[in-house]
């Protein structure tokens, strides 16, 4: 599948992580919180924020920061 | 034996009880406490330390760092608090002060050991961090945290299994009910001694040895594999809905039902600041107000009597009073913080404050400028990007703060003396004109010197959790002695220099005085006359020591800078001996106008006199024009040294308290300015 923009994603979507476009300190913070290249996350809430699952952790990401964040929808189950 | 001691029991197979020898590890064993935020790191500190922690901030940082004093294992160590962070390699403050602290920077000397607090629910992000120390050489303990939680999702995990994996004795633990501390304290004397059999075994090879520094990005997949080896369960490596988590977190982020969670939480929370700090602040300004008394009767009639009594009492007390205020406030922020709610409010406010350059984190701070910009200021230190703090402090002290209020109920009263609904509207139009100023001077700041955008908000959301009574309590107390001791030092001397200022050189009393009190003096005089001829007599003197002081003459001399603004040169000395504390000009007020003794500015004979008051020519001192252009001096003015001074300290650098006086007078100035020169030309004056 194409990657597709994080904030493009409906609410409960599972997908991988294809690549981030966040530059400097905030890449570097989405990657310490477990934001890796190729990490399965759950998007359980769109919009403003939009609030990411990467296996224990949830993310609070502005918009403008999912909207950097490109990943590969997973067929759901 | 309860499921959490099932799961607890293991540790003997990674560190089997021994004797600790003799020779242990020296007393001055230092051990430092390292962990991704919201791990318990702190509840540990406090299981380990208790009250005997200090605060205080690392050297040349305004990061501050706790540490305490402990028995573990039955040694002495110095236990060290090392704020929450997620990587060592990352560029921010608090990953910079640990990698410093852990190379023996500053006039910290390397810990003998670390103590890394792991969320035994997030274990691979946790041990990403845990890679990174291992890498470092430094003796490594894992305390592994809410181990009852995690079973409870689900998860299952072999900690025997998991210390051999990655070379490090493993310890569960529960640190909210002192489960597993003190096997983790005896895990931490083991590491540290040579001759332990649990040393060599924590030191023998680990089976999946993590990446060198130099490979640091091949960490996560290293915890991933750590992970899949020694945790099991359906939650293990899952991204598994929390049913609870995501409808609270729908309703608190929600645009409009967020908001207003918002501000009925954030309405409660300062409705019981202000309820239940007035008890105790009335008690504060009684007890100075009788040491005060105290001093004046002790002591004899003198500079010395006027220094304690005055100066330091005094002027201690107008700022000690807030104390109460801070505690309270820090006491409820934690519950809150640790309730998991605030990094979802953060996201709430931001909506409306990323637009005016400020986070979202920016809402309490701001939010509590509105009791005391001190506390205001302090409250800053929840902001991590050091731009959006920096423009946080430098906006927070043009909210209305309580000790404008009486200058506010005085400004109105005099404006709109049988016009109470007027007066009422005017006086939330100052609440209103202070918040929006401080939203666009964050505006411009961001274009100016403080170059650049709010960071845009990536931030973790902790787990819902019910908050901690100690940890509350610790926090406020830990932030009621930083207050002190700013008030203790700084603030006092402050205090001191400006009532020297407005009280010295003494003057010869008026010979109006002396009339007057000759005349009190007289036989067959009734008691009542005879007390008003005194009050009189003082008050006359009062003026004269006032306009004769260095503060009332410099007034005089810089009269003519205030003059665009409509100030006489007793307004003038009135907004110079307030540049202490705003509340001082109307007492000051008081004291010109001849009401000694009396600012209750609800007193009608107070308002009246000062209404009644008048310039050299004879014409009102107080005009409507002159009434409006205060109104917004004190509104926009940084008349307050206590905050400047609080400035310097959470901003480590004196430009920044210059930058924020420079600015907020200069605005106030202009505004006034155009206040009352429009209203003159509208024929107001």
């Amino acid at each position: 599948m194409c990657p597709v923009r994080l904030c493009d994603l409906p609410a409960g979507a599972i997908a991988r992580l294809h690549a981030t476009d966040v530059p400097g300190e905030d890449g570097a913070l989405l990657r310490a919180l477990g934001l890796t290249e190729r990490c399965r996350l759950r998007l359980c809430k769109s919009g403003e924020p939009c609030i990411v699952q990467v296996r224990a952790t949830r993310i609070g990401l502005s918009k403008t920061v999912a909207e950097q964040v490109l990943v590969v929808p997973e067929p759901a189950c | 034996m309860t499921p959490t001691d099932e799961l607890i029991a293991p540790r003997a197979a990674i560190a089997p009880p021994v004797a600790t020898p003799a020779a242990g590890p020296a007393a001055s064993t230092r051990i430092a406490l390292v962990g991704n935020p919201n791990t318990g790191k702190t509840t540990l500190f406090n299981r380990l330390c208790g009250a005997r922690a200090k605060t205080s901030n690392f050297p040349g940082t305004t990061t501050a760092i706790r540490t305490g004093r402990a028995m573990v294992g039955g040694l002495p160590v110095e236990v060290v608090d090392l704020p929450g962070l997620y990587e060592l390699r990352l560029n921010a403050p608090e990953s910079r002060l640990c990698r410093d602290v852990l190379q023996g920077g500053g006039v910290y000397r390397r810990p003998d050991a670390v103590v890394v607090v792991a969320d035994a629910c997030n274990l691979t992000r946790n041990l990403v961090l845990v890679g990174e120390l291992l890498a470092t050489g430094v003796p490594v303990v894992v305390a592994l945290n809410m181990i009852d939680l995690a079973q409870r999702r689900g998860l299952t995990l072999d900690v025997a299994r998991l210390g051999r994996l990655i070379g490090c004795p493993v310890v569960p633990m529960v640190a909210r009910r002192g489960i597993g501390v003190e096997a983790v304290g005896e895990a931490i004397v083991r590491r540290l001694d040579p001759s332990s059999r649990a040393s060599a075994v924590a030191r023998a090879a680990a089976e999946l040895p993590p990446p060198p520094a130099d490979r640091a990005g091949e960490l996560p997949q290293w915890a991933e594999r750590v992970v899949e080896a020694s945790v099991g369960g359906p939650g293990a490596v899952g991204t598994g809905a929390d049913t609870l988590t995501e409808r609270l977190d729908a309703a608190f982020t929600h645009p409009v039902l967020g908001v207003v969670v918002f501000v009925a939480l954030m309405g409660g929370l300062f409705w019981t600041l202000f309820t239940l700090a007035a008890v105790p602040m009335d008690l504060i300004e009684v007890t100075f107000a009788r040491l005060g008394a105290l001093a004046g009767e002790t002591l004899p009639p003198g500079p010395v009597h006027d220094l304690v009594a005055e100066g330091i009492i005094g002027g201690i007390a107008g700022t000690v009073v807030f104390l109460p205020q801070i505690c309270l406030l820090f006491f409820l922020i934690s519950l809150l913080e640790d309730t998991g709610y605030l990094a979802r409010a953060a996201f709430v406010m931001d909506r409306l404050l990323c637009r005016f350059g400020l986070p979202g984190h920016a809402f309490v701070p701001l939010l509590t400028a509105h009791a005391c910009a001190l506390p205001g200021i302090m409250a800053t230190r929840l902001i991590p990007d050091r731009r959006d703090r920096l423009a946080t402090i430098l906006v927070a002290p043009m909210m209305s703060c309580s000790a404008r209020l009486p200058v506010y109920v005085l400004l109105t009263s005099l404006l709109f003396a049988n016009r109470p609904l007027v007066a009422g509207f005017v006086f939330a139009g100052c609440y209103l004109l202070g918040a929006v100023a401080a939203l666009v001077s964050a505006l411009l700041l961001g274009r100016t010197v403080l170059r650049g955008r709010a960071r845009p908000m990536v931030l973790e959301l902790p787990s819902y959790k019910v908050p901690s009574l100690t940890n509350a309590s610790l926090t406020a107390k830990d932030q009621g002695l930083a207050f002190l001791k700013t008030v203790g030092t700084v603030i006092m001397a402050i205090c001191v220099v400006m009532w020297w200022l407005s009280a010295y050189p003494k003057t010869e009393p008026p010979a109006e005085a002396g009339r007057l009190r000759a005349a009190a003096a007289a036989p067959n005089l009734p008691a009542n006359e005879a007390a008003d001829m005194v009050a009189e007599a003082e008050a006359i003197e009062a003026r004269s020591a006032q306009a004769g002081s260095i503060a009332g003459r410099l007034g005089r001399v810089i009269q003519p800078v205030f003059a665009p603004l409509g100030y006489d040169w007793q307004l003038t000395v009135g907004v110079m001996t307030s540049f202490l504390a705003r509340e001082v000009f109307v007492s000051t007020m008081s004291v010109l106008v001849g009401a000694a003794g009396n600012d209750d500015v609800t007193d009608a004979g107070v308002l009246g006199r000062i209404r009644g008051a008048t310039r050299e020519d004879g014409t009102p001192l107080f005009t409507p024009a002159t009434s409006a252009s205060l109104l917004v001096f004190f509104v926009l003015a940084m008349q307050c040294l206590p905050t400047l001074t609080m400035t310097r300290r959470e901003t480590g650098q004196t430009r920044w308290a210059l930058l924020q006086f420079l600015y907020m007078s200069s605005l106030a100035y202009v505004f006034a300015t155009v206040t009352y020169q429009g209203l003159r030309l509208a024929g107001i004056a």
